[in-house]
């Protein structure tokens, strides 16, 4: 039998199908076939020797259902059929408003900017203690200050949005 | 001394009760609530809880801290490094309570945790000092004798605690225009880190290195002096690898160097384990930095190419002994040794914390490889303590072999759950000017500067294909568990098992 998915890795969605053959499986990545030899070695480690070759991964849940795989130290997120992908880090895109936002729990000790200021790149906007070290989380982008969602003193959860700053344009 | 109570958390607790399950001691923890399940407590003989999660409810409590001490009936505390280790309530408090306190006396401690009177004794010593205020900033000097001050010390300065230490509570200042945000910020976090805003200007000196001596002293006026260690390596003022000997330390400047640290040492009748500090300028001339009372983060790279036990020694110089050691054989390095401290950091984030549970972890081994750690897989790196996972030492017959080792056991630990330093090192290790030696303490902060946010962290199209497989591979065993491998219900811990049992099967023969 074949097992077919759809897995999104890196921003590219690749179709994968698995079989299982009488000494492992026979896996496909677009179309491009790898006899594969997988034993579970603990609950999430996997000993894989693809074509011959020796690899151990570590398979973790990551956010949203995704499933993140260290291959050598660099984890990767892959997502199955679809499923949302997260990409790790709280990225700014290139255009639209900055939403700047707690990238771990902790206490906010300054808050820079008020609504209506003009920031700069690379300006700091808020601080933020965490495992006793004073964190300055700064602008990306020159904008202007829209919104102020934190004061000082106040705790705060990872992802907890703290400011937003609206383009220069 | 029967029972020792160890007043810290982490590898560093670890790393004491090892020396006291050697010497046939018994070793106390002490935890806060999240470190219940922590590593130190697992490891000790007895643990007491000492109250919440802030450092300041918990470890940093005196009174808590002797309450667990008579509890468990020690007879000696050991405070670590961090937390109390530099605290002089805490030596007096511990030796007012009748017991043994395995540091300096608190008269010593008091004397050089300050920063400014330390620079005292190390003039009395003859010893040279970088320049500067020499005590500390008045909280109410006007702005304009602040400015006339910083004038006079020369640009660019250092506003450093006077309480200070691991980088906390100092910064930089380039240029007049940056001075009055620089003191703020640091006012801030050392009132926050050491309960005292107290700070002083220091010149910067351009392109130093750090090298540091370790001494240790006894009770009937011996000290000695060990090869220097390298702590150049260093992100925003914060040591993050060290190696012995320096790449940049001749024989004539080792001496030099050891016997001012001895003689610092003397002056003020130093005893047990102790470091002095130093800046060493392009010209090999040194400046006295500072002297830490207590047992140094990088001590195990010390007893790598010595062979002595520093832990040991804390605690037999403590019992009254007498250091016997032969002074040239420690400063006679056998091979080299290499430190990097692993951290709970995400590299690709700007080097921010990443707290949060290890899923799973395998930690290197093999020849010349020394992992000080403090972290098991399924344990969280709680968000109230430093997030140091361990630290990875590397030792070989010289300072190639040393470098080979380290790679490779970069490449051998393996971390989920958690972003962690590793990649960055991997990195690092490859830079040309570090492979020579030739750096100072802002060569990581310039190299990074330089790289300019490129990604430690970038899957090869190889490695996307492995990942790929192995989530297919997975899903086609376990199709109900997709995507949340590590949960941990019954149901889903029986479905593990039937997977285990079938992954087993196929490998057996046909399923």
């Amino acid at each position: 039998m074949t097992m077919q998915y759809t897995m999104e890795i890196g921003g590219r969605v690749r179709q994968v199908a698995v079989r299982r053959t009488s000494h492992g499986f026979i896996v496909s990545i677009d179309g491009r076939e790898s006899n594969v030899d997988a034993v579970r070695v603990d609950a999430n480690t996997w000993s894989l020797i693809v074509e011959g070759v020796s690899r151990e991964v570590i398979v973790t849940s990551g956010r949203n259902g995704s499933s993140i795989v260290d291959v050598g130290s660099i984890p990767i997120a892959v997502s199955l059929n679809g499923r949302r992908h997260w990409s790790g880090k709280d990225s700014v895109e290139a255009a639209g408003p900055q939403r700047v936002a707690a990238p771990m729990p902790g206490k906010i000790v300054r808050v820079l900017v008020r609504p209506g200021d003009a920031v700069r790149a690379r300006q700091p906007i808020v601080v933020i203690e965490a495992m006793k070290m004073e964190n300055e989380l700064r602008a990306a982008r020159d904008g202007a200050v829209a919104e102020v969602n934190v004061v000082e003193g106040q705790s705060v959860e990872a992802g907890a949005l703290l400011a937003v700053i609206a383009g220069s344009e | 001394m029967k029972k020792i109570l160890i007043a810290n958390r982490g590898e560093i607790s670890v790393r004491i009760a090892r020396a006291c399950r050697e010497m046939g001691l018994r070793s106390v923890a002490v935890f806060s609530e999240c470190d219940r399940a922590a590593l130190h407590v697992r490891y000790a003989d007895e643990a007491y809880p000492i109250g919440p999660n802030a450092p300041g409810e918990s470890y940093l409590r005196i009174d808590r801290i002797l309450d667990a001490a008579r509890r468990a009936d020690a007879d000696a505390v050991h405070p670590g490094y961090g937390f109390l280790a530099e605290n002089v309530e805490f030596a007096a408090a511990v030796r007012d309570a009748g017991l043994t306190f395995i540091g300096p006396k608190p008269e010593i401690v008091r004397l050089m945790g300050s920063k400014t009177a330390a620079r005292g004794a190390a003039l009395a010593a003859g010893v040279p000092v970088v320049p500067g205020t020499g005590s500390p900033l008045p909280a109410d000097a006007s702005d304009a004798h602040i400015a006339k001050t910083a004038e006079a010390i020369g640009y660019p300065l250092l506003v450093k605690a006077v309480a200070g230490g691991g980088g906390k509570g100092m910064r930089t200042v380039e240029c007049a225009d940056d001075l009055a945000s620089a003191l703020r910020a640091a006012r801030s976090e050392a009132g926050a880190a050491f309960g005292d805003p107290a700070v002083y200007f220091e010149r910067r000196l351009v392109r130093p290195r750090h090298i540091e001596v370790q001494l240790l002293g006894d009770e009937h006026g011996t000290v000695a002096a060990f090869v220097e260690r390298e702590c150049s390596i260093q992100r925003r003022h914060q040591k993050i690898v060290e190696e012995t000997p320096s790449p940049a330390v001749q024989p004539a400047v080792r001496r030099a160097i050891t016997s001012a640290a001895l003689a610092v040492a003397r002056g003020v009748g130093y005893t047990n384990a102790g470091t002095i500090e130093f800046l060493l300028d392009e010209r090999d001339r040194f400046f006295f930095l500072e002297m830490n009372t207590r047992l140094q983060v990088e001590h195990p790279i010390t007893e790598l190419v010595t062979g002595i036990d520093l832990v040991r020694w804390q605690i037999r110089i403590a019992r009254g002994e007498r250091l016997d050691l032969d002074p040239e054989r420690l400063l006679t390095p056998l091979g080299h040794a290499i430190e990097c401290r692993i951290y709970a950091e995400d590299p690709d984030n700007n080097f921010l914390p990443s707290p949060g549970r290890i899923a799973h972890l395998r930690e290197p081994g093999g020849p010349g490889v020394r992992n000080d750690s403090g972290a098991t897989a399924g344990a969280e790196v709680p968000i109230f303590y430093d997030p140091m996972i361990s630290k990875l030492a590397a030792w070989g017959e010289d300072r190639a072999t040393a470098v080979d080792r380290m790679r490779r056991a970069l490449a051998e630990y393996h971390v989920a759950g958690i972003r962690t330093t590793l990649p960055f090192f991997a990195w690092l290790f490859e830079q040309d000017a570090f492979l020579r030696g030739q750096f100072h303490t802002t060569y990581v902060d310039d190299l990074l500067k330089q790289r300019g946010g490129r990604p430690f962290v970038e899957a090869s199209a190889a490695a996307e294909e492995v990942a790929a497989l192995a989530v297919a591979i997975q899903t086609a065993l376990a199709p109900n568990a997709a995507g949340s491998p590590t949960e941990n219900s019954r149901a889903d811990a029986a479905k593990r098992w039937k997977a285990y049992a079938r992954a087993d099967g196929l490998r057996a023969g046909p399923a």
